[in-house]
């Protein structure tokens, strides 16, 4: 399996505002602070704004939701508030649910529609590399230059285990003493990648690269980023 | 917190190993729906990053692997899941927590963070389930005790049981991990010479 940062989330991309990083992520905290804060009186008005925004900045991002398993997350959520919460009392197509139940339940189905909008559109709008970027001027000093490592890693560490899986278990190495094949695998797969961050660590430092003198990653900015923060900033402090 | 060139390139490492076993193994695992699937999980991601403890034993290391394998996890294939990404987030920070208040690393203190970090697995859906999806704590608690009861096959009014039986599950799984970081970093660093911070 590899990295998604492609197919789907660039075409959730395409026909999008202009946002930078800090506006996307003015979106996504905005979001995610009203629709905590909603309570089931005003759901209806605060989740169908976020919705409208969302779908305004990220046009395609209602496809990423609709799938089976999100579907299904979403039922095992809201479903069950229909009949433990509060009396039994009305009938739907002959099926009993309670009233009380029925608005929490909604409630809730609202919530986690628009919290995973949120999520999605934010992380197929902003790259990796740039909440590297942002976490290391939150104290994280050096991330940026690990998760390109990782980032640059994971397809060959993938393949190094898989390999290492598969010598293991054509050896016959998981059939009876298994614990001793699994800490096997785990040494040898530990082990090549240990190797592997001992060449670029000397590759960087050879290129001269030093965690102390870099710079943190550099953010994308858009001009109505700070309009984005401020609107945002302004409309949870009304609707709060 | 301030890491050297090799210690960023080795938590690197280690959070992408974690990440891995967090996209691969935990989709396998949800679909194949194992019972105790984040306990897991999580056990093999901690042992990891205690690994990656033992050889940049720094302030902050294990929070690192962590946020690494959150990103990692964040943009994988099947798109966002919130749970896991809180779990490994939390996990890291209870270990974090742990590993700093106590020291180097030793046996001890790598069986008390991953114990702790673990029974975050089964605490987490109480902080987060009300605060992100408005399930109430009650309806949480009910399915908790439910999913104990069916695991266990005790009865649902069972509940101190259900709930003693399932921390304890979750403390030793923890214990497990640490065994496992310390037995496996130890021979690692036989195997790869001196740790990172040499």
């Amino acid at each position: 399996m590899s990295l998604d940062i492609s197919r789907e989330t660039q075409k959730i991309s395409e026909r999008r505002i202009p946002l930078g990083t800090l506006g996307h992520l003015a979106v996504f905290l905005w979001c995610l602070v009203l629709v905590l804060s909603s309570t089931p009186e005003n759901m209806f008005w605060i989740t169908g704004l976020c919705i409208v925004v969302l779908m305004i900045l990220y046009p395609g991002v209602w496809r990423s939701i609709i799938n089976a398993r999100r579907l299904l997350l979403l039922g095992l959520i809201a479903i069950p508030p229909l009949y433990f919460l509060g009396d039994v009392d009305k009938i739907f197509l002959g099926i009993p649910y309670s009233s009380v139940g029925s608005i929490i339940s909604l409630h809730i189905g609202l919530k986690f529609i628009v919290v995973l909008m949120a999520l999605e559109g934010m992380t197929s709008a902003v790259e990796i590399s740039a909440l590297a970027g942002i976490l290391e001027r939150f104290g994280l000093k050096g991330l940026g230059f690990s998760m390109g490592v990782a980032v640059n890693l994971l397809p060959s560490l993938q393949k190094s285990c898989t390999q290492s899986w598969l010598a293991l278990k054509m050896r016959g190495g998981l059939r009876k003493s298994w614990w001793k094949g699994l800490k096997l695998f785990s040494l040898t797969s530990i082990t090549c990648a240990l190797k592997r961050a001992e060449e670029i660590a000397l590759a960087a430092e050879s290129r001269a690269f030093s965690p102390e003198k870099t710079r943190p990653l550099p953010i994308a900015r858009s001009p109505i980023d700070w309009v984005v923060f401020s609107l945002t900033c302004l409309s949870v402090l009304l609707i709060i | 917190m301030k890491f050297s060139t090799k210690n960023l390139v080795t938590l690197a490492v280690f959070g992408t190993l974690w990440g891995i076993s967090e996209i691969t193994l935990g989709t396998l695992f949800k679909t194949l729906n194992i019972p105790l699937s984040g306990v897991l999980l999580s056990v093999i991601g901690l042992s990891i990053a205690l690994i990656g403890r033992i050889f940049v034993p720094k302030k902050g290391s294990t929070l690192f692997i962590g946020v690494i394998a959150m990103l990692l996890k964040l943009f994988s294939l099947g798109g966002v899941v919130l749970g896991p990404m809180i779990g490994i987030l939390g996990e890291a920070v209870i270990a974090e927590v742990i590993l700093s208040l106590t020291g180097k690393p030793r046996l001890g203190t790598l069986t008390l963070a991953g114990s702790l970090s673990v029974l975050w697995v089964l605490a987490q859906p109480f902080v987060t389930n009300p605060i992100l999806y408005g399930r109430t704590v009650f309806v949480v608690w009910e399915k908790v005790i439910n999913n104990g009861s069916q695991l266990l096959g005790l009865r649902t009014n069972a509940v101190f049981w259900i709930l003693g039986i399932m921390t304890c599950i979750h403390l030793i799984s923890g214990v497990v991990a640490g065994i496992i970081s310390w037995t496996l970093g130890r021979r690692l660093q036989q195997r790869v010479g001196l740790s990172s911070e040499e």
